[in-house]
């Protein structure tokens, strides 16, 4: 348990509440400057061509249109859009269903619609591959030179650029399954979801001279500026990005967009401001979503469910350009001397994958977590007991924790659950609806590193707390004033945050992986300190003065890893006859070290779960195997949670104590979505007695697998 | 470090950043409605929104959401899918709660509209404003306005609704920061009924 503090810890609504429930926050969509045009992108209907030729002439002579760029007129470079390959804004060949082909800029968006009928494009199709391991097979078509399988990225790899699986090898695997007692083997398969969040892609792209303001929404100013300086060439003092207000992302608003390049290119070649926006369906299939993925499991074990070996071949399926890694998960929270996991990202004509909330895990613990659960089952070990025995003490059994309440979670979670009650032998109860329950476990790394922030006191008492954060949904700009009061022993109102505009903001890291809090405001903790002894020091500054202090630490965890951990509880009702799942009680037990605030950490965390429970039902993005066209983009194809499908989701946290970060907190956001697949899977398995290995668990396999 | 001029360090960092320092007043912000090219020449309505009359030129396929946004400059109507998937859009159209993306401007002459810059009466936010914010509604913000309007209509018609009925009354409002059960408590706070799991 940690020690209380004065205004840390205690539950405080949002600074900014009164802003978003009174309409008057101001997302990117909502600024309008005079003399805008509107941009649109036409899209290639194929998901593998080779363009051979375009005509925009009718185009360019069509009402109110301005400019027009294609392939042949603009060779920008969308550098974050594609971390090996040349990603070009138009690229030809087009590589999947929705490939941006052009873009256009007219006075109003119905003109801008109306002329993009207008422009002829003659393609040659080519063959195309959307499943990963396919995109494997000798044969295959190439959808880049050099074959589909895309080179190691990993950020800790020692050799990027080499065409090899991204490996991890730890003891002996062969010496591991000769030591155990049984050997299990199965498969998994997670799809392609969208992280839907709500509010579109748009890009505003303003010169000013040789300035360019973007307002864009990102979950990083500092990334996006960045990157546009370095994919339009210009000095990083010539970009402006502002966001104040941001409706989501989840990872799919991590870098610059291509649409923020389009705009400014728009923009510059026509001389006023251009604002692009994205429709629904663009967003879902031309962004990005979560990586689809296959699994394959060898496991060892002592008749005590003591585990010996861990083997597991992965595929995961990028789409055409590489933005993110690719990963799969969940191995790493159990112990186990002998390990092997090999992972294959592959390019496919699907729809872009990468980061969205806990990247590589809910897929990978679903694999994990249901292969041991049924080890569980097969050796009568009860899943609690089983957790207890296996789950991870150091990272890789090797790297001490900064602190970990990972067993403690487990202890009280079971408690609370009440576990032991609820408990059945999977399929044992009879009747056409049966209940189940099921746990697991996973994590998120909580990292801790450089960022900044610049404190400023005035005459008056206020605290000027300047930060590049944009406040995802999380309750940055919250939690930022909170660390900044609470460091400087002063009241909440006192504290105004600066946001969301690199102009007038220090570099902050982006707000992906669950990091702000653990970087940035710890440059508040570092910045209150200077600024505290400048006060000591000098006195309160009197009339026009003002106390000025900035930090920029980089915090190093010393050859320690650290961790968020997450255990999740879960009982649902299977209607066997009609194939609904329904949650009848989600208990969410996290250690986040000390919790800043727990009324929005709260939230974070059923959100999280809400989303896992969408991914783990109902969210597929499905094509048409024979065209390559994607038929369900949008929330109501996707089938998205809504008010009438959530259950209550009670939340604990375990307060562990940990030496780094502001007062010791640790990773909120990310970890909440992690468990949440693999919970219901197991639950589903307690339930019916048969175990669905793939996702999403829809009615048609629930009667499958019972008839 | 020396303490420096207030007006320097300002001038240094960039405009704005006294409008940021103001506590944010709730009468409408100011907007000038821009006048129609001629290449987009439509026709004359009225519309009713928030209890004041605008005379406005429209074309014939311009929505509901597209005019209140971007003729009348009242943004908090947000957009989310423009094709009534998601709720964020809603508005009050005598009273009943409306997809304003999925509605043309045209058909709301002479109807009565409110959007949640209506809901605070000057600066008295409307109970349930002050319950979101209570109950931490907002996540990330963009489906707020909807399912504030959504709330709204329930209440006018069914002012102490059970869980099931206000769950049933905002299910076309989706929140993919998946903040609905914050939403559904602060509905049910406002309604008299906190708790109260019907
Ligand atoms: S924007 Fe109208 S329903 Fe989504
Ligand atoms: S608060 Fe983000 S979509 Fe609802």
């Amino acid at each position: 348990m940690v020690e209380e503090l004065k205004t840390v810890g205690h539950s405080t609504p949002r600074i900014d509440g009164l802003q978003r429930v009174t309409g008057r926050a101001t997302y990117s969509a909502d600024v309008q400057l005079p003399n805008m045009l509107y941009a649109r992108v036409l899209r290639s209907p194929h998901p593998h061509a080779r363009i051979l030729g375009i005509d925009v002439a009718r185009a360019l002579a069509a009402p109110g249109v301005k400019a027009i760029l294609t392939h042949e007129n603009c060779r920008l470079v969308w550098s974050s859009g594609d971390r090996v390959n040349k990603r070009y804004l138009f690229n030809n060949p087009v590589r999947f269903v929705g490939d941006a082909v052009a873009a256009l800029a007219a006075t109003n968006r119905h003109l801008a619609e109306e002329a993009l009928k207008l422009i002829q494009v003659e393609y040659e199709t080519l063959d195309f591959v959307l499943d990963a391991e396919e995109a494997l097979q000798p044969g295959a078509v190439e959808i880049h030179p050099g074959g589909n399988l895309s080179p190691i990225i990993s950020f800790r790899s020692t050799e990027p650029g080499k065409r090899e699986p991204s490996t991890y090898v730890r003891g002996d695997l062969e010496k591991g399954f000769a030591a155990s007692d049984f050997v299990f083997e199965d498969r998994y398969v997670s799809k392609h979801v969208n992280n839907a969040q709500m509010e579109p892609r748009v890009a505003l792209a303003h010169w000013e001279g040789d300035k360019l303001t973007v307002w864009t929404p990102t979950q990083g100013i500092a990334n996006c500026h960045r990157d546009i300086a370095r994919d339009l060439n210009l000095a990083l003092e010539k970009v402006r990005v502002v966001c104040q207000y941001m409706g989501g992302g989840f990872g799919n608003k991590n870098q610059c967009q291509d649409t923020d390049l389009m705009a400014a290119q728009l923009a510059k070649e026509t001389g006023r401001p251009v604002k692009l926006e994205l429709s629904r369906k663009e967003d879902f299939v031309c962004v990005h979503g979560r990586w689809p993925t296959s699994q394959n499991y060898k496991v060892g074990v002592l008749k005590d469910g003591t585990l010996q070996a861990i083997q597991m071949r992965g595929y995961s399926g990028m789409g055409p350009y590489r933005k993110s890694g690719g990963g799969i998960s969940g191995v790493e929270y159990f112990r186990c001397p002998n390990v092997k996991t090999e992972i294959y990202p592959a390019y496919t004509n699907m729809a872009v994958s990468a980061n969205f909330r806990g990247p590589p895990y809910p897929q990978g613990v679903f694999g994990i977590a249901s292969i041991l659960d049924h080890i569980a089952h097969e050796l009568k070990i009860d899943p609690v007991d089983f957790y207890l025995k296996n789950v991870t003490r150091k990272f890789r059994d090797s790297i001490p924790y900064t602190s970990s309440g990972l067993l403690e979670c487990i202890r009280q979670g079971a408690k609370l659950f009440e576990w032991k009650k609820r408990w059945h032998p999977a399929g044992s109860q009879q009747g056409p609806i049966k209940t189940g329950i099921g746990l697991a476990a996973g994590g998120f790394g909580a990292s801790v590193g450089r960022s900044s922030a610049v404190l400023r006191l005035d005459s008056e008492g206020r605290l000027w707390l300047h930060v590049g954060v944009t406040d995802i949904g999380t309750g940055a700009k919250t939690t930022m004033a909170l660390i900044a009061a609470e460091a400087m022993g002063i009241d909440m109102d006192k504290v105004r945050v600066i946001s969301g505009d690199t102009d007038r903001t220090p570099y902050s890291v982006g707000e992906s992986g669950s990091r702000t809090t653990s970087y940035t405001g710890y440059a508040i903790v570092e910045a209150a300190k200077d600024l505290k002894q400048q006060l000591a020091a000098s006195g309160p500054p009197q009339g026009d003065e003002v106390l000025i202090a900035e930090a920029t630490p980089s915090p190093r965890l010393e050859g320690k890893v650290r961790y968020s951990f997450a255990v999740h509880f879960v009982e649902v009702e299977v209607d066997t006859e009609l194939g609904g799942v329904r949650v009848l009680k989600y208990l969410a037990v996290h250690d986040s070290g000390r919790i800043i605030n727990p009324l929005t950490a709260t939230s974070q965390v059923q959100g999280g779960v809400i989303q896992g429970l969408g991914m783990a039902l109902h969210e597929e993005l499905l094509y048409d195997e024979n065209t390559g066209i994607p038929l369900n983009p949008g929330y109501y194809g996707a089938r998205v949670m809504t008010h009438v499908d959530v259950p209550n989701v009670e939340v604990h946290f375990v307060e562990t104590e940990d030496a780094y970060g502001p007062f010791g907190a640790k990773a909120v956001g990310e970890p909440p979505i992690v468990p949440v697949v693999g919970a219901v899977a197991n639950a589903v398995f307690n339930a019916i007695g048969k175990r669905i290995k793939e996702l999403p668990i829809t009615r048609d396999k629930i009667i499958g697998a019972v008839s | 470090m020396k303490p420096i001029s207030r007006r320097s360090f300002l001038e240094r960092s960039g405009t704005g950043m006294a409008a940021a320092a103001a506590i944010p007043a709730l009468e409408a912000p100011t907007f000038q409605s821009r006048p129609l090219p001629a290449e987009e020449r439509g026709r004359e309505i009225h519309l009713k929104v928030n209890g004041k009359d605008h005379r406005l030129e429209v074309e014939d396929h311009w929505t509901l959401a597209e005019v209140l946004r971007d003729h009348l400059g009242l943004t908090g109507t947000r957009v989310g899918c423009d094709r009534g998937e998601c709720g964020a859009c809603t508005v009050l159209l005598d009273g009943k709660s409306l997809y304003s993306c999925s509605y043309l401007a045209v058909w709301a002459e002479g109807k009565e509209i409110s959007t949640v810059e209506g809901l605070a009466e000057g600066t008295q936010l409307d109970p349930l404003q002050e319950a979101f914010i209570e109950h931490d509604g907002p996540q990330c913000g963009f489906c707020t306005s909807g399912q504030l309007m959504s709330a709204k209509a329930l209440l006018n018609s069914n002012p102490n609704p059970t869980e099931a009925e206000a769950r049933q009354a905002l299910a076309g409002n989706i929140c993919r920061c998946s903040n609905f059960n914050r939403y559904l408590e602060a509905v049910l706070a406002t309604s008299g009924k906190g708790g109260s799991r019907g």
